[in-house]
Order: structure tokens, then C-alpha cells, then sequence
């Protein structure tokens, strides 16, 4: 689970957001994208010395303005759901021998050799490591 | 372990899952456990606590689960478990590192003003940079 699925996991979930200049920003979390900007609903914004409020229902951030966000603890328990909701998905669409759509990606040559999808030696090293 | 590395992550996956300290540009201490990280180094931080340093005194406050962008950090490290417990450091209550860490800023910014002041007399211009604390 790389940070930012872990991210879009938690969408519809409150978060803190902090910039690089130190004001914070708790919200929704609407929408994020692969650049990190964020959609935050239902916002207060807080200065660097904590002492003056904003209240806004929306906002946009830019992500590489961003320093770090910070989520609640039930996240980590939805990503393991989810990863077992996705393996028994996996195991039950193994069923049947081989169609050849059952490799979503890939062309007629990249059949069986290259797909990374329960393979021995996963090409992405993150995809071993399961999350606790 | 024979992992391919994903490009530019270096060998942060051999960090996996272990205990973190984590330095931010801005001077700040987390530790955590490394849970996920990517091609730009942004990391996940499980169970972290952000510890605070004064003097020989040190206070930890939760903050649960981070999602660190990856170009705000300065240097991480695993904890020795066994190195964790320093006799020298003293660990104070939350309230006291607080204050004790206000006290310290508030000499800190004194003396830049202070600097200021003299720089200023002669006649060097030195503006005390207020709004970006990167120590880094």
C-alpha cells in the first residue's frame, strides 16, 4: 500500500493537513490526486501560532505545498480489509483456466511472462509487504 | 532479502515496518513505524509519537498515523531498543515539555532581536526570519 492509496483510502474520513509554512487545515478529505493536491470539505484552517481560526466550507491545497497529513487510526484497519476483500477476489477470479482477459493489461505477447499480478517475483517489492 | 528497488527509493524498504525516528525540515522528532513508502520518499508512520527535546528533558506526544511528504524529511533512523532508555534524558509530562519548549523559543527569538538591534547600529540589515523555521 503505497502512502498515497493509503490516502485515497481514507477520502470521505477527517484529516489534518499542515503546510510547509506550519498553518493546519482539518477537513473531509474530498478528493486527491497522484500529485497529492487535495479537495478538503468542511475546513478549519488554523495559523502557524495556533491563535487565529478560519472556517471555510472547501478548499484546494496544492500538494507540494504540503509538509504532512495526518489520519485517523481506523484507516490502517480498512486497508486490511480491503487487501483481503482483493486477495479473495484474486483467488476466486483464479479459478478457471486460463481466458485470456484475465490479465487485465498487457498485450497477446506479454501473456503469462510479464504480468506482475501473483507472480513469484512481484516486479513492484512494495506488493510483498502487507500492512499491519 | 532480493528486492528490485523501485527507481530513486534506495533501500528504505529494508526499513519496513520498523521502529523510525524521523527529522523534519522543520526541526520536529517523530518516531513511528515505517509502514509504506514511495518513489518520492513520502512515508507512512504508524503508532508515532512526536518527541520533544529541552535540554536533558524529553516529552512524547501521540499523534497516530502520518502520511510524511517525502521532501520534508532531513535524515531517518531506526530506534535501538535496546539503547532506547537513556539514563541522562529525564522523560517529563506533555504540559511541561510544552512549556518548557515556549520558554525556549521565547529566549530564542530574544536573542535574534536582540542581534538585530546591534546589527542595526551598525548599520547592517538583519531581519529576523520569523515565519520559516527550517532548521534545515
Amino acid at each position: 500500500m503505497l502512502p498515497l492509496s493509503l490516502l485515497r483510502t481514507a477520502q470521505n474520513h477527517p484529516m489534518l493537513v499542515e503546510l510547509k509554512n506550519g498553518e493546519t487545515y482539518n477537513g473531509h478529505l474530498v478528493n486527491c490526486d497522484h500529485w497529492m493536491n487535495i479537495n478538503l470539505r468542511e475546513v478549519i484552517c488554523t495559523s502557524r501560532d495556533g491563535d487565529k481560526f478560519w472556517r471555510m466550507p472547501e478548499c484546494y491545497i496544492r500538494g507540494s505545498m504540503i509538509k504532512y497529513l495526518r489520519i485517523p487510526d481506523e484507516i490502517i484497519d480498512m486497508v486490511k480489509e480491503d487487501q483481503v476483500q482483493r486477495t479473495r477476489q484474486r483467488d476466486s477470479n483464479r479459478g478457471g483456466r486460463g481466458g485470456s482477459n484475465q490479465r487485465g493489461r498487457g498485450g497477446h505477447n506479454m501473456r503469462g511472462g510479464l504480468g506482475n499480478r501473483g507472480g513469484k517475483n512481484p516486479r513492484n517489492p512494495l506488493a510483498l509487504k502487507k500492512s499491519k | 532479502m532480493d528486492f528490485q528497488f523501485p527507481v530513486r527509493t534506495a533501500s528504505l524498504l529494508y526499513e519496513l515496518d520498523k521502529k523510525l525516528m524521523v527529522l523534519l525540515r522543520d526541526g520536529r522528532t517523530l518516531i513511528g513505524y515505517l509502514r509504506s513508502v514511495d518513489q518520492f520518499a513520502n512515508l507512512v508512520l504508524h503508532k508515532t509519537i512526536e518527541r520533544i527535546h529541552v535540554g536533558n528533558q524529553y516529552g512524547d506526544i501521540p499523534r497516530g498515523i502520518f502520511i510524511i511528504r517525502g521532501e520534508n524529511v532531513v535524515l531517518m533512523g531506526e530506534v535501538d531498543k535496546e539503547k532506547e532508555h537513556c539514563p541522562q534524558l529525564q522523560q517529563v509530562s506533555v504540559e511541561d515539555i510544552l512549556n518548557a519548549q515556549r520558554k525556549e523559543q521565547e529566549v530564542k527569538q530574544e536573542r535574534s532581536r536582540m542581534l538585530a538591534k546591534r546589527l542595526k547600529e551598525r548599520g547592517l540589515s538583519f531581519v529576523p526570519d520569523l515565519i520559516n523555521d527550517d532548521l534545515f
